[in-house]
């Protein structure tokens, strides 16, 4: 457990920063407005690395580390929160397929995700059961040519742009979701279809769609994980999501700090500015305190993640801090803005509704406080 | 092909400093490091040159020992290698100890064909160590450059002046100063940060640089340094007759002092 970041980890921070003012400032409210996939950005991003930013060297990754991709997660986020996310579901991808595949899988894959040849996602959730309770929809039947799939996972991050696909699919749709097993799907497999964009409240420019499966056959070599493991792998995944997803939370509630602040120096009413005023600097105060308290405590979940030790009890109360305080470093910094900050030609809008998603979209299997619970009382 | 050295200053971001509202004073306690930027387009067009090229390009810094930290910073922008010269006494330098320093180094170090640096530093802006540099090295240089071409034993560069642009050619070696609108910097990706560690630094003692003890002693001492705010005095003249609002208006601005 450390707080101190290490020259090269200041450096990647820096220059993240750098990348997202110079590139995602620009485009970001275009991008919330318009829901366009930003092809060109991704291509940026390559070329900084960020793709494989933590991912092995022999796969052509950068070997930054867990916490570096967490600083570059919040430091864009702040910017744009949607081009965070589509790193973001990208990243978690590769993780999967680095942490749980076989060397073939991994050669196969991974050199492709890190150069930009192909992006990641993960397709867990389906319309209406939960993970790890079922009934599953979309089963995965033996055959002798290997799988075959059929059925609809919904709520796809980088649905249509990714090149591969991380699914779960039961193979007994009787056994309230304990069949589970995961699958790489390439994005070319015939019959699979890919449905018409969802247009979502926040991260408005990463697309989001259901994945139709119609006999959609993979080989046994496709299966990612042990077969019926696809609950301890996607458990396993999602803790690790969540700590991108708090990365984004964070970086939005800064963004928004900063922003009021800076605001309430030139917003003046009556007759001094309104960061004169002790209720405005009482909502400056908690909102930063919130913000800061929960970058500790995230980067203290990334670090343990990256040595390698039990991480899962610090990113679940890293997620339950900020169900609780994330949306609230909105609706704070909204009230400071007044009547301007609600308009959408400002920044908050975009950022409140960003946030949302983060802090509201995805779970991992088991709800983050019986998580905490269940280590505590062990 | 060309051996070229850039020379910067490692300041801190001024971002960073708050200024104290009741004195003006200046607080940098919580103020980060950064490469000077116009420096910066320095590092970034030696480093246009020799990919394009061929060729080296070398780093070297003097400032307190503080500027150790900038060692990955400018080692994942390009250069080859980076020499430092680390050493209390760059903490009431002027341009004239900065020269000197610099100077000794780079008679340490060997010859060059180029010596770029920014136009000015990011704190002080005072344009003169690139001149003094070059005066020391008895070489030519070439200031306020936008724009510019090594082409054997030559440089070839434009200069953008107040009302007018020259072109110019010097014969190498020579001192040149870049001015920002030269190049955009690239970001640094990744492989580049995390690559800087495997690059070569080295540490030069003031000591060996051949100077003698006056050499570091500033001939312009700073007094003081205060922030500037910009404050409004929101005042709205209601007079019904607009004439009267325009005097009250000129009678206060006299009164300020505005003449």
């Amino acid at each position: 457990m450390s707080y101190a970041f290490t020259e090269e980890q200041l450096l990647i921070k820096q220059n993240a920063l750098e990348f997202a003012k110079e590139y995602l400032d620009p485009i970001a409210m275009e991008l919330d407005h318009s829901a366009k996939f930003p092809a060109e950005i991704v291509k940026k991003m390559v070329a900084q690395d960020l793709l494989g930013l933590f991912l092995p060297g022999e796969y052509g990754g950068a070997e930054a580390g867990f916490v570096a991709f967490i600083e570059v997660i919040e430091a864009l986020s702040g910017s744009s929160a949607s081009v965070a996310a589509i790193l973001l579901n990208h990243a978690i991808a590769a993780y999967a397929i680095e942490h749980w595949g076989t060397k073939e899988q991994k050669d196969n894959y991974l050199p492709a995700l890190v150069k930009g040849e192909k992006l990641g996602a993960l397709a867990i959730y389906e319309n209406g059961p939960m993970l790890g309770v079922g009934p599953d929809t979309l089963v995965a039947e033996k055959k002798p040519e290997g799988y075959v799939l059929n059925g609809v996972k919904a709520f796809v991050r980088n649905a249509g742009v990714a090149g591969v696909y991380v699914v779960l699919a039961t193979t007994d749709p009787t056994s309230n979701g304990k069949t589970l097993t995961a699958f790489l799907v390439d994005a070319k497999a015939s019959g699979l279809k890919v449905g018409a964009a969802k247009e979502s409240m926040g991260l408005r420019g990463c697309p989001m769609a259901d994945l139709t499966f119609e006999n959609v056959i993979v080989p046994e070599s496709a299966v990612l994980g042990a077969v019926d493991g696809g609950l301890a792998l996607a458990t396993d995944t999602l803790a690790v999501f969540s700590l991108g997803e708090a990365a984004e939370t964070v970086g939005i509630g800064q963004a928004a700090v900063e922003h009021a602040a800076a605001y309430s120096k030139t917003r003046v009413q009556f007759g001094k500015p309104i960061s004169t005023l002790q209720a405005i600097q009482t909502l400056l105060a908690e909102v930063a305190t919130d913000a800061h308290v929960a970058r500790l405590a995230l980067y203290d979940a990334a670090g343990l993640f990256e040595e390698g030790k039990p991480f899962q009890t610090e990113a679940a109360m890293v997620k339950a801090f900020l169900a609780r305080f994330g949306s609230k470093m909105l609706l704070d910094t909204v009230q400071i803005e007044g009547g301007f900050g609600y308009s959408e030609f400002m920044p908050l809008p975009r950022l409140f509704r960003d946030i949302a998603g983060t802090t509201l979209l995805e779970a991992p299997a088991e709800y983050p406080d019986k998580t905490i619970a269940a280590a505590l009382l062990a | 092909m060309p051996n070229l050295l850039v020379c910067y200053k490692w300041t801190l971001d001024e971002r960073d400093i708050k200024i104290n509202p009741n004195d003006l004073s200046l607080d940098s306690s919580r103020a980060k490091g950064k490469i000077s930027d116009f420096d910066r387009m320095a590092i970034e067009e030696a480093t246009q040159i020799v990919e394009k090229q061929g060729g080296a390009v070398d780093a070297l810094s003097y400032g307190t020992p503080t500027v150790k930290q900038s060692l990955k910073d400018v080692l994942s922008r390009g250069p080859n290698k980076a020499y430092y010269i680390g050493d209390a006494s760059a903490e009431h330098a002027d341009a004239n100890v900065i020269a000197k320093v610099l100077a000794g180094a780079v008679r340490k170090l060997g010859k060059y064909d180029v010596i770029l640096l920014g136009e000015g530093s990011s704190d002080s802006f005072n344009q003169q160590t690139g001149a003094r540099l070059a005066a020391l090295l008895d070489l030519p240089v070439v200031t306020f450059v936008q724009e510019m071409t090594i082409e054997g034993d030559t440089v070839k560069a434009t200069r953008k002046l107040a009302d007018c642009t020259e072109a110019v050619t010097v014969k190498t070696p020579a001192v040149v100063q870049v001015l920002s609108t030269i190049n955009k910097p690239r970001i640094p990706s990744m492989k580049q940060v995390l690559g800087a560690s495997k690059k070569p630094n080295q540490e030069l003692k003031i000591a060996d640089l051949g100077l003698k003890a006056e050499d570091l002693v500033p001939k312009s001492t700073r007094k003081s340094v205060k922030g500037f705010v910009m404050s409004r005095k929101n005042v709205i003249y209601k007079e019904s007759n607009a004439a009267d609002n325009v005097a009250k208006l000129v009678a206060s601005l006299a009164k300020e002092g505005l003449r």
